[in-house]
This record gives structure tokens, C-alpha cells and sequence, in this order.
């Protein structure tokens, strides 16, 4: 008995020898095996219907069996929509757009909630949601520097081989065209609401907010 | 992992939504979702065992028989499911397929028999999983051996093809001894013949008794020189008939005289003739008997006769670098201890450590542990120096061997898998291109996106070849700059999107690959619609003329039918250069794609 306990702990600091951050992950995501809220609570706490919630479960359920996805998962899965690039920036404070509670990993109530905001919810939600995105310290102000670090993550996105050629400049004069229509009073931040009034009066934007509404 | 990147499309459209109050252009109209049909659960059943799984799961891959309409004609209306006259163990492989993304091997079951299933279901077998592509193609590559074995058995009595010239018969009866009963007998004849002048060049050193008119002891190639001489150059004549005829049957002339053989040959008969051509002069008969060493060489021949031979030689060549470098941790060792003992020794009287030099015969036979005892130290403090050098020795000693059988073992191996993986990576490769394993309604949903961004950033995705050039471009004078960028650009339209198929085939894991030609209409026409005709880009909306009257077409269909292949034939009609490589593009990619299918 001694001897098959003695193997199976040398088979398993083999396996840790072998593969250290895949059996810390697993350590790590096992203790925190997450099972989701009933189905009636989540229907009713987000605007899916339980088909689409069955539907997003499986797909989450697939790619994150624990569960729960950090931050790692996260950025791989995002990338791979975006080969050209570097995703994983922009997929950093998505992460953290998600992540309401601030607990470093994305639950599927978090997904969940955050997929019912971007999908079903109001304009108004929409924006406040993407201001949320914006403002990386969660102050409530956008700051330039702020804004140049989310517009240095989309365009990281693109990569490297564009038309025309990406310059160095070019986040930094679009956060200045940026700042120029949604800070008002010209006091260097964007304000929740200098936000949401100047998006509502763009054109371009309000229809844009209603793209991607047949996701699912 | 397809399944999986799939499903998280719809988050990946939700989260675009953060780019939205940063853009300053429109955004594009979305795709129209294709509802195909209705969700629902279907039952397979195979030889008995009944599966089920998702509709969904199984259209992932459209271009194999349970993703397409093939399987209608297996429906079976009493029971309303689809049967299949299959074995059940290997159809739970490829149902995992289908709900995994990966293909996998099981060890237990008979190679053809899996290679049946995989050809009835329409997959592709390349695309098996890297956890059990390499015991797949081993078990493969066994089978066909066999295979081989058994044809080549039922063909040994065959004829040689005689329309094979003279020359090179001669070549195969050299290389391979076993051809014929000629080639046999030379094999042993040269065999005997090396033999014996090794052992002639041995024996006529022993000394043999007393000479009749002499005093002293004389060795017999001295006694019987006449005898010996006879030998030696029976001998060196047998061996120069055989490398003349190995020198006339060489398909490659120059190949040969550079190749090792051919070397220890000629230097195993140099000598014999260099010493006919020397007279009986004492001053190069010094030099003349010091090149009779290298009749030793002759040794070396029997490298042709014993495979062994030759792979130990490999063996020490590919561990030169390991040999080198404990030659020369070696030398350090020996230097060191050395002038140590020399310094040490330089004390005490008639001490046979008279250099440093002197001391490395000492040293080295006492790191060996050889010890001849012709040298010791007397000191004491040479003699502590003396047993640290032994001890050490030990160690120095016992470390390479080891080192350079498990290089050995492991260079073999490495070179063995390496040389598998690369054949294996190939095929693969070549594979994989083939399948299509992509959804198409994905594929759109996934384009749009990327459209998305590129409006949000005003910039557009390109290959790396349209990048080049407008770089190099830039660095030109504007006007011509201007001009030039915007003819190339419809290729990075049209070529954006195989480009990014290229890319994101190298992305591990990531299925998004091959089917992205499909949407390249789409997206031109997408691309096209939104672009606002300027002045300047006169050769664009010509472009847009010829494609607007060709894309209507696709746009109902992204799926690629018989129809399409047809259609590239208008765009091949365009007089400007850049339009018809673009369309070139165009009819290629629409190759490639029914091929696909």
C-alpha cells in the first residue's frame, strides 16, 4: 500500500515536474470549481431567454470546464479572433469590464450579465457599459491617458501590416479627436455624462449601438 | 478548440461594442444571420448503439459525411434516424471529432480497419491530433511495410531489368554483393585478400630465428623477403583492379574519388608503388619505411564489408564536439596538475620531474590510472598532489563514457524522431490544407468583425506584401506615392483576406483557416459599397463595376457550388495589369475552395 502511494505521489510530481503551470492552473482552478446560479435566476436576472442561456452555457461550459476563466484563457480566447494582432491588451480590460466583483476571474454570471448588457440592454446601458470599459481606475473620469492606453489596445489589435501604415501618432491624434467631441467643458477628463450626452447625439454611434443586436 | 473559439463568437461581437463610441466612421452593416435549421438533436445509429448529438455539432464540418447532405441517404424513415452498417468502437472516435475538434487514434484498433472508417466518413486522417499523430503514421508506416515485404517476397525470384548497361550492373554488384553470385565472390575475394595482407604486414615484423649468414636475430619479412614481397604485391594488384573498376562503374566520377573509401584505398596502395618507383637509397629509405605504416590503413577497408564499422565511425562523428570538449577539459586537467606536480617536485634531487612537460607523461598516466610507476613523486607535498590528481582522474575518466554513449543514444533517437516528425509535418501540412474545417456562417459573422475594427481605426487589414510595398512607398515622392498605393490597394482588398487565411493557418489550435476565401467576396463587396468613389481612385471604381455585376451571385450563396466556378471568367476580361492579377486571386481562390468541398 505504502509502495502504490509512493508511486502515485511520484507520478504526480512527475506530472508537476513536467508541466508545472498546467498543474497550478489545475490546483488553482479546482479550488475554485464554480457551478452557476439555477437557470430561473439567471433569466431572470439578465433579458436571455433560457434557450439562449442554455445555448451560451454549453459554449462556456466547453471551453472552461472548471467553470470560471481567468484572465490567461481569457486573452487566448480573444486573440484568436484577432491573428493579425495583439489582442491582448484590449482583452486585459475587457477582462476587467467583466469582472465586476474584481476577483481575477470571470464567472459565468459575470459573462452572463455582461452579454446581456452589451446585447439586450438600453442605449443608455450600452454606453454606460463602455464608459465602464473606458475608465480603467474606475473614477468615474476618463483621463487621457486612459483613453490612450484603450486606443493603443485597439489598435495593437490591428497589427502590424495595415493600410496605411500605422504611425506612431495615430492613437494619440484619435484620442484627441476623441476628447475634442466628448469633453465639453474642456477640462481635460470625460465625465459619465458628457459621455453619454455627446454619444446620443451622434448619428454614427447610436446606429452602431444597435449592430450586433441578432447575436445570438 | 473549433467548437470552442465558435461559441465565443457572440461574446467577441458583444465586446466590439466597446470600440463603438471611439470610431469616427460608420460601421458595416452586419451579415445576415442564415438560420439554418431548426436546432435539435439527432440520433445516429450505428450497427445498434445509438448517438446522439446536436445538429449544430455535426454541421461544424460541412465537408464530411455527417456534416453534409450525404447523410440523407442514410436516413432511415421507420425509425427516423440515420443508420450506419459500421463499427460502432471506432464511430465514438469520430463522433468526438465532431464535438472536440480533435480526431484521435486508439492504440487497440487495427490500423486499416480505423483507415476505413476515417475514408467512409469522409476525414481526413491528417488532421488526428498531435497527441496520437506520431503512433498513428508509426502504425501506418509498419502496415505499409509489411505490405511491402510481403510484394517483395513473391519477387525475389525476378529478373534483374536487363536493360541496365554494363556500368551499372558493375555498381550494383559493389554496392550490393548480394545481387549476384559474381558480385558475391568478388566481395569474398577482396574480403580474403585485405585479410591477408594485414596479416602479412603483422607477421612480418615477428622475429624468425637466426639468418644463416647473420648473427642476430632477423624478422621474417627480413628472412623471406623474397616471399613476402610476392604477397604484397599480389595484393596491392587485386586491390588496384578493384578501384579502377569501382573508379570506371561510378555513376558520379567526382563523388567517388571525394568519398572516405576511395581515400583509405588509394592511401593503402600509395606506399607499394611508391616504393617500386624509390630505388635501395639510404637516405629516403627512412621516409620509405615510415610510409609502409600506412599499408596499415588497409585495415580500414573492411569498413566497406562490416556496417558495424561504419556506424561506429558515425557514431564518433556526429560526438566530435563532446569528444573535443573532453579532450580539452582534459588538457586543462593535465596542464594544471602538471605544473603543480613540476613545482612541487622541484625540490627533491634527482627528480625525474625535470619540466612541465616532463610532467604530463606523469600526469596522464596517473589521471588514467594507468601508473607505470616510471615517474613518482617524493615529496610530500608532491605525493598529497599526486593522490588528489589520481583521485580526480577517476572522476575525469568516469564521467565521458557515459556521457558519450547517452549522446550517442540520444543523437540516434533525436535524429530518428526528428527525421519522422519532419516527413510527418509535411504531409500534414499538405493535409490540413485540404480540409475544410470551418463554418461558413462563422466565417462571416467572424470577417464582419474584423471589419468592424477596421473601420473603428480607419485603417485597413493587408498582406504583408502590400505592407512592404507601401513603405516602400512612402519614402518616394507623394504624387507618385499617392498613385501607386491606391493601384495596389484593390490587391490588399482582395488579397487581405487570403492573407489572412495564411496567417491564421499558422495559429496553433486555431481552426479559422481555410474557408476565409469564400467570404472574400463579401467583404469586396462590403468594402466596395461603403468606399466613396473619389476622383482619384478611377481604377477602384471601375473594379467595383466589374465585381458588382459578378458578386450578386455569391452574395446568397458563401457556400461554394458548381455555379461559382464559372464566374471568374468576366473579371479575367479587365485590360489593367493589377486587376487581372487581383482576379487571378479571385479564380484561385475559388479553386482552392471547391476543392475543398
Amino acid at each position: 500500500m505504502d509502495g502504490k502511494r509512493v508511486e502515485t505521489i511520484s507520478a504526480r510530481v512527475d506530472a508537476a515536474v513536467s508541466s508545472p503551470d498546467s498543474v497550478e492552473d489545475e490546483l488553482e482552478l479546482s479550488a475554485v470549481r464554480h457551478r452557476p446560479e439555477g437557470l430561473e435566476q439567471l433569466e431572470a436576472q439578465t433579458r436571455f431567454s433560457r434557450k439562449e442561456l442554455q445555448i451560451l452555457y454549453r459554449g462556456f461550459k466547453n471551453e472552461c470546464p472548471s467553470g470560471v476563466v481567468n484572465e490567461e484563457t481569457f486573452k487566448d480566447i480573444y486573440s484568436q479572433f484577432f491573428p493579425q494582432g495583439d489582442a491582448s491588451t484590449y482583452a486585459h480590460f475587457l477582462f476587467n469590464a467583466f469582472d465586476t466583483d474584481h476577483n481575477g476571474s470571470v464567472s459565468f454570471e459575470d459573462f452572463v450579465m455582461g452579454l446581456s448588457i452589451l446585447l439586450r440592454g438600453t442605449v443608455q446601458e450600452k454606453l454606460n457599459w463602455a464608459f465602464n470599459l473606458y475608465d480603467i481606475n474606475k473614477d468615474g473620469y476618463i483621463t487621457k491617458e486612459e483613453m490612450l492606453d484603450i486606443m493603443k489596445a485597439i489598435y495593437d489589435m490591428m497589427g502590424k501590416c495595415t493600410y496605411p501604415v500605422l504611425k506612431e501618432e495615430t492613437p494619440r491624434q484619435h484620442v484627441e479627436v476623441f476628447f475634442q467631441k466628448m469633453d465639453k467643458n474642456k477640462d481635460g477628463v470625460v465625465t459619465i455624462d458628457e459621455f453619454i450626452d455627446c454619444c446620443q447625439n451622434d448619428e454614427n454611434i447610436m446606429r452602431s449601438m444597435h449592430l450586433f443586436e441578432n447575436v445570438l | 478548440m473549433a467548437a470552442g473559439v465558435a461559441a465565443w463568437l457572440p461574446f467577441a461581437r458583444a465586446a466590439a461594442i466597446g470600440w463603438m463610441p471611439v470610431a469616427t466612421a460608420p460601421m458595416p452593416v452586419p451579415p445576415k444571420d442564415k438560420r439554418r435549421g431548426h436546432e435539435g438533436l439527432i440520433v445516429l445509429n450505428v450497427s445498434g448503439t445509438k448517438f446522439q448529438t446536436w445538429r449544430d455539432t455535426l454541421e461544424r464540418y460541412p465537408d464530411t459525411l455527417l456534416g453534409s447532405s450525404e447523410r440523407d441517404f442514410f436516413f432511415h424513415e421507420e425509425s427516423n434516424e440515420y443508420f450506419f452498417d459500421r463499427d460502432p468502437d471506432i464511430f465514438r472516435h469520430i463522433l468526438n471529432f465532431y464535438r472536440t475538434g480533435k480526431l484521435h487514434y486508439p492504440r487497440q484498433e487495427c490500423i486499416s480497419a480505423y483507415d476505413e472508417e476515417l475514408a467512409f466518413f469522409g476525414i481526413i486522417p491528417e488532421i488526428i491530433g498531435d497527441c496520437c499523430y506520431e503512433d498513428y503514421k508509426d502504425r501506418r508506416r509498419e502496415n505499409q511495410e509489411r505490405i511491402q515485404d510481403d510484394e517483395e517476397t513473391d519477387a525475389t525470384n525476378e529478373l534483374v531489368p536487363p536493360d541496365m548497361s554494363f556500368r551499372e550492373t558493375m555498381w550494383r554488384a559493389f554496392e550490393n554483393p548480394h545481387t549476384s553470385t559474381m558480385a558475391l565472390v568478388f566481395y569474398y575475394v577482396t574480403g580474403f585478400f585485405i585479410a591477408v595482407s594485414v596479416l602479412a604486414n603483422v607477421v612480418e615484423t615477428v622475429p624468425c630465428g637466426t639468418a644463416p649468414n647473420r648473427a642476430k636475430v632477423v624478422s621474417c619479412g627480413e628472412r623471406y623477403a623474397l616471399a613476402f614481397f610476392c604477397l604484397d604485391t599480389a595484393c596491392v594488384m587485386i586491390f588496384t583492379v578493384e578501384y579502377l573498376l569501382r573508379l570506371l562503374a561510378a555513376p558520379s566520377r567526382y563523388k567517388f574519388v571525394k568519398s572516405v573509401m576511395s581515400i583509405i584505398d588509394v592511401v593503402a596502395i600509395m606506399p607499394y608503388y611508391i616504393g617500386l618507383v624509390m630505388t635501395d637509397n639510404e637516405d629516403v629509405s627512412g621516409a620509405f619505411v615510415t610510409l609502409r605504416v600506412f599499408r596499415v590503413f588497409r585495415i580500414f577497408k573492411f569498413s566497406r564489408h562490416s556496417a558495424g564499422l561504419r556506424i561506429l565511425g558515425y557514431t564518433l562523428k556526429s560526438c566530435a564536439s563532446e569528444l573535443g570538449f573532453l579532450l580539452f577539459s582534459l588538457t586543462m586537467a593535465i596542464i594544471i596538475f602538471a605544473t603543480v606536480m613540476f613545482y612541487a617536485e622541484k625540490g627533491s634531487s634527482a627528480s625525474k620531474f625535470t619540466s612541465i612537460p616532463a610532467a604530463f607523461w606523469y600526469t596522464i598516466v596517473t589521471m588514467t590510472t594507468l601508473g607505470y610507476g616510471d615517474m613518482v613523486p617524493k615529496t610530500i607535498m608532491g605525493k598529497i598532489f599526486g593522490s588528489i590528481c589520481s583521485l580526480s582522474g577517476v572522476l575525469v575518466i568516469a564521467l565521458p563514457v557515459p556521457v558519450i554513449v547517452s549522446n550517442f543514444s540520444r543523437i540516434y533517437h533525436q535524429s530518428q524522431r526528428a527525421e519522422k516528425r519532419r516527413a510527418q509535418k509535411a504531409s500534414k501540412e499538405a493535409g490540413q490544407a485540404l480540409v475544410c474545417k470551418t463554418n461558413p456562417n462563422f466565417e462571416m459573422h467572424h470577417h464582419h468583425l474584423l471589419h468592424c475594427l477596421e473601420k473603428t481605426t480607419n485603417h485597413e487589414f493587408v498582406d504583408e506584401k502590400t505592407y512592404e510595398a507601401s513603405c516602400r512607398e512612402v519614402t518616394l515622392v507623394k504624387q507618385v506615392s499617392c498613385s501607386s498605393s491606391i493601384s495596389s490597394s484593390p490587391h490588399g482588398l482582395t488579397s487581405c483576406c487570403s492573407r489572412r487565411k495564411r496567417k491564421t493557418f499558422n495559429v496553433p489550435n486555431s481552426n479559422m483557416s481555410v474557408g476565409l476565401q469564400g467570404s472574400i467576396q463579401e467583404l469586396s463587396t462590403i468594402q466596395i459599397r461603403e468606399r466613396p468613389l473619389t476622383n482619384s481612385r478611377s481604377s477602384r471604381s471601375s473594379l467595383n463595376a466589374k465585381f458588382e455585376e459578378t458578386v450578386p451571385l455569391n452574395c446568397d450563396q458563401p457556400y461554394m457550388t458548381a455555379a461559382i466556378i464559372s464566374m471568374p471568367t468576366p473579371p479575367g476580361t479587365t485590360p489593367e495589369g493589377d486587376e487581372s492579377t487581383s482576379s487571378t486571386d479571385y479564380s484561385q481562390a475559388n479553386i482552392v475552395r471547391v476543392s475543398a468541398l
